[in-house]
């Protein structure tokens, strides 16, 4: 999943690349290679890869600060894992 | 310096008392009287205002020097400043479901953003600053429209106002603006990266997004703007409203207001849907170049020609001492605070250059 993330935003969001390789830990909004339209176009890219719904309260910076955190989202928005949560 | 001072209160109190006082009355009075009043006010500001009138008539030469001789830019200035005013009435007749100023404006082309929001993926409607834009949200929202605007307040992000001030100008302007709207504005702002997906969300809901595309970008934004003819020049912006129309599918329409020449009619006009095929800044070049034919259709309706720094940030005139920002900052600690148009970049670039900025925390 990391290396799914990782190379989409390389590939597709990273406009300076000066900011690449991209490592898993880049903070991804603080140095700027996320701003509001590239992250809906990651939210869009996650939700058709990975066949999930992203709500609006999910998009929080904790949920997008790198590569890593991303892949922790999506793991937990995992369908067994939401079922198991809602019992 | 003291006649400086003294000629900035009298304007303050000038503005405060039209806002507050003299405008909801005379937007009370028969349409004609009404405006003919905001005209009268518009002409002792042409009069009066001799700095912003000469940087208007200087950008004006500038900018479409050989087709204008003086006395038509004069001619300009003069209808710029009686357009700003009569701009405060559409406000005050937004009463009553925007009843009175409905009566006075005619919509052309609903049937586009009908048949747009037909195919259910919502609609994008892009205007400029140009003439009572923010009106015409507020209008197209009281004429059955659900729309949602993208775009600041302006008193929220201008640095140096107080509580009392920001407060005031909350009630007597975006209050009323935002009656008729069907969600709260997004507000764009460095480091608020939900903008685009909240916006997204509501064109889901198939409801109307609108946003005017023509304002300087910020400093920090500088690095996304492109390039694209504008005024037979180029110019920089910031093409979000295309990049937004690619990623949902939703079509993107022009809308823009244009005053008669009674000052006190006027035709909103709504294209049909502008081709986004090709990059961002290939498309974003169509919607430019629509802003760019009504301003040339009209110049005296667009907000910006007062003020060249933000002339200098669009990247249509040069820089006057190397930095736009600079420009911007000199003029903001002028303290000037008016609703129109220009104030919103420059308070936001200022204040944004202060670390007044974290204040988002949900992206």
């Amino acid at each position: 999943v990391e290396n799914v993330v990782n190379d989409y935003i390389s590939r597709e969001i990273v406009q300076d690349p000066a900011q690449l390789p991209l490592s898993n830990e880049t903070p991804l909004l603080e140095d700027g290679v996320l701003d509001s339209l590239s992250l809906l176009q990651l939210v869009v890219f996650l939700q058709e890869r990975f066949k999930i719904t992203v709500d609006e309260a999910d998009l929080l910076p904790e949920n997008f600060a790198s590569v890593n955190t991303i892949c922790a989202y999506l793991r937990a928005r995992e369908p067994g894992r939401q079922e198991a949560a809602h019992g | 310096m003291g006649e400086r001072r003294a000629e900035r209160l009298l304007r303050s109190v000038e503005g405060v008392a039209y806002w507050a006082a003299v405008a909801p009355t005379v937007a009370c009075l028969p349409a004609g009287l009404g405006y003919r009043i905001a005209c009268w006010r518009g002409d002792w500001d042409f009069r009066h205002r001799h700095r912003k009138r000469a940087e208007l008539i200087r950008n004006l030469e500038q900018m479409l020097g050989d087709d204008l001789t003086p006395d038509a830019a004069a001619q300009l200035a003069r209808d710029w400043f009686r357009f700003r005013s009569c701009e405060t009435i559409d406000v005050m007749r937004l009463r009553y479901q925007a009843r009175p100023l409905r009566r006075l404006v005619e919509i052309r082309g609903r049937e586009h953003l009908e048949t747009a929001l037909a195919g259910g993926k919502g609609a994008i409607l892009c205007s400029a600053h140009f003439g009572s834009f923010d009106c015409c949200f507020s209008l197209l929202g009281a004429s059955g429209f659900p729309v949602t605007t993208i775009g600041r307040w302006q008193h929220n992000y201008t640095a140096g106002l107080s509580s009392a001030e920001r407060r005031f100008w909350d009630v007597v302007y975006s209050r009323r603006l935002r009656r008729h709207r069907h969600r709260p504005n997004i507000e764009p702002w460095p480091g608020r990266v939900a903008v685009a997906a909240q916006a997204a969300a509501i064109l889901r809901a198939n409801e109307v997004v609108t946003v005017a595309i023509d304002a300087p970008p910020l400093d920090s934004d500088r690095p996304r703007t492109v390039a694209v003819p504008f005024l037979g020049r180029r110019a920089r912006f910031l093409p979000g409203a295309v990049a937004l129309a690619q990623l949902t599918g939703a079509p993107l329409l022009m809308g823009f207001m244009y005053r008669a020449g009674d000052y006190r009619h006027q035709v909103l006009e709504i294209s049909a849907p502008v081709p986004i095929g090709g990059t961002a800044a290939t498309a974003f070049a169509r919607c430019a170049a629509e802003v760019s034919g009504a301003i040339q259709r009209s110049p005296a309706h667009w907000i910006y020609w007062p003020s060249g720094a933000d002339l200098a940030d669009l990247g249509l005139t040069p820089e006057v001492d190397g930095s736009p920002a600079m420009g911007a900052a000199h003029r903001q600690a002028d303290g000037r605070f008016l609703h129109d148009g220009w104030a919103d970049n420059v308070a936001a670039r200022a204040h944004s250059r202060h670390g007044l900025a974290a204040r988002t925390q949900r992206l």
